[in-house]
């Protein structure tokens, strides 16, 4: 279960019918992801913040300060056990550099569009706001650290975030681990409390200066109301490629999952096309 | 989870002398900074940014992987992206032709 980022997969089948949104909201949707949009191409000049290698896993370095990057995000799930939902998720995030060690980002939306046999529609998730501090460096270092906290929060979703980045450079191969904890509440008065554990772990080796591709692998442990009583085990696996030029980047990453767990996709891709602003 | 734990480990930490870091600073590299008006602290700086701002898009290319004179259009391409002033720039330059001059 993955209620890291673009999540609101699966909130909505938790709350059936609580999320959709009408007509009238869902162009209004539109309208403001069309105007993030053009907002992404129209900068002539810009700072990048850097590219990632990743798109499930984080990496250690954090963006130069004074960087604005904006970053569009865009995951696409299919689940088919116990029905089949196909679920598109997109998040639009600004990010900042602060100091040489601190970046702050701003998730504006997270939302999504979900679609089964009955039912189809855009919903609005949540917000969020993201904080890295970089300890040591993946290059000079033995290993290169650093520490994220996140906050979501949505009409219907509140969430805590933690995790543990470490990563090494190993010439043209980059490593990459995350270890994270969540705590979610979710549903009508955040009644419904979820924690998970999550381990990642990633590889990326840069084949030019522009181009990477690598493998990226998930394990989960969802803790439904904070128990392990369902021993819900998730093991996603796939590869990623990573291409920039000048001031901007694309990641993909595609995951098949290892285990069988009955309402987790079987299938995730993700894409995220960043620019410096 | 307790084999991935380890593996990642095992992968994460490695070997220190396997980790393509460039050449710290020193003073040999100094008199080569000293021809080109850069101090040891310059040095320093030049290779902290170096290490810190290019991994940010890409791995660390090996100083010795462009010529000398190739070295201050690359950087000068970088220095935009990578948000580094012109003294951060200067140092940059100064740090990676004073380690490829070892």
């Amino acid at each position: 279960m993955t209620f890291t980022v673009g999540d609101a997969v699966s909130v909505p089948s938790k709350t059936p019918g609580s999320q959709r949104l009408p007509l009238q909201y869902s162009r209004a949707i539109w309208k403001s992801f069309f105007l993030v949009l053009l907002l992404s191409i129209l900068p002539v000049f810009s700072i990048f913040g850097g590219a990632r290698h990743f798109t499930f896993i984080y990496e250690a370095p954090t963006s130069a300060p004074g960087s604005i990057e904006m970053e569009n995000w865009f995951t696409w799930r299919r689940t088919s056990d116990p029905a089949r939902v196909d679920q598109v998720d997109f998040r639009h995030e600004f990010e900042f550099g602060v100091t040489d060690k601190f970046q702050a980002s701003v998730y504006v939306a997270d939302w999504n569009y979900a679609s089964d046999r009955e039912n189809s529609g855009f919903a609005y998730s949540d917000s969020a706001v993201e904080l890295i501090y970089n300890f040591t460096n993946p290059v000079v270092d033995p290993i290169g650290l650093s520490a994220y906290e996140e906050i979501r929060i949505g009409d219907r979703i509140f969430e805590l975030e933690s995790k543990f980045i470490a990563q090494k450079n190993f010439g043209p191969l980059i490593l990459a681990y995350n270890a994270t904890l969540e705590a979610v509440w979710q549903g009508h008065g955040l009644e419904e409390r979820v924690g998970e554990l999550q381990q990642a772990l990633g590889a990326s080796y840069e084949i030019s200066p522009r181009l990477s591709a690598g493998l990226e692998l998930l394990h989960e442990i969802v803790f439904p109301d904070w128990r392990d009583e369902q021993h819900i085990r998730n093991l996603f696996v796939g590869p990623n490629v990573s291409y920039r030029r000048g001031n901007w980047f694309v990641t993909a990453t595609a995951l098949a999952q290892a285990t069988s767990t009955e309402g987790e996709p079987d299938f995730q891709l993700r894409a995220i096309f960043g620019i410096g602003l | 989870m307790k084999k991935l734990t380890l593996f990642a480990g095992c992968l994460l930490i490695g070997c220190e002398s396997t980790s393509h870091a460039p050449p710290p600073v020193t003073s040999q590299m100094t008199k080569v900074g000293t021809k080109q008006h850069v101090d040891l602290a310059a040095l320093r700086d030049g290779r902290r940014l170096f290490v810190s701002r290019c991994i940010e898009c890409h791995t660390l290319p090996a100083v010795t992987s462009h010529t000398a004179s190739e070295w201050p259009r690359l950087i000068d391409e970088m220095a935009g992206r990578a948000n580094l002033k012109p003294t951060e720039r200067n140092a940059v330059l100064a740090y990676i032709l004073a380690a490829r001059a070892q």
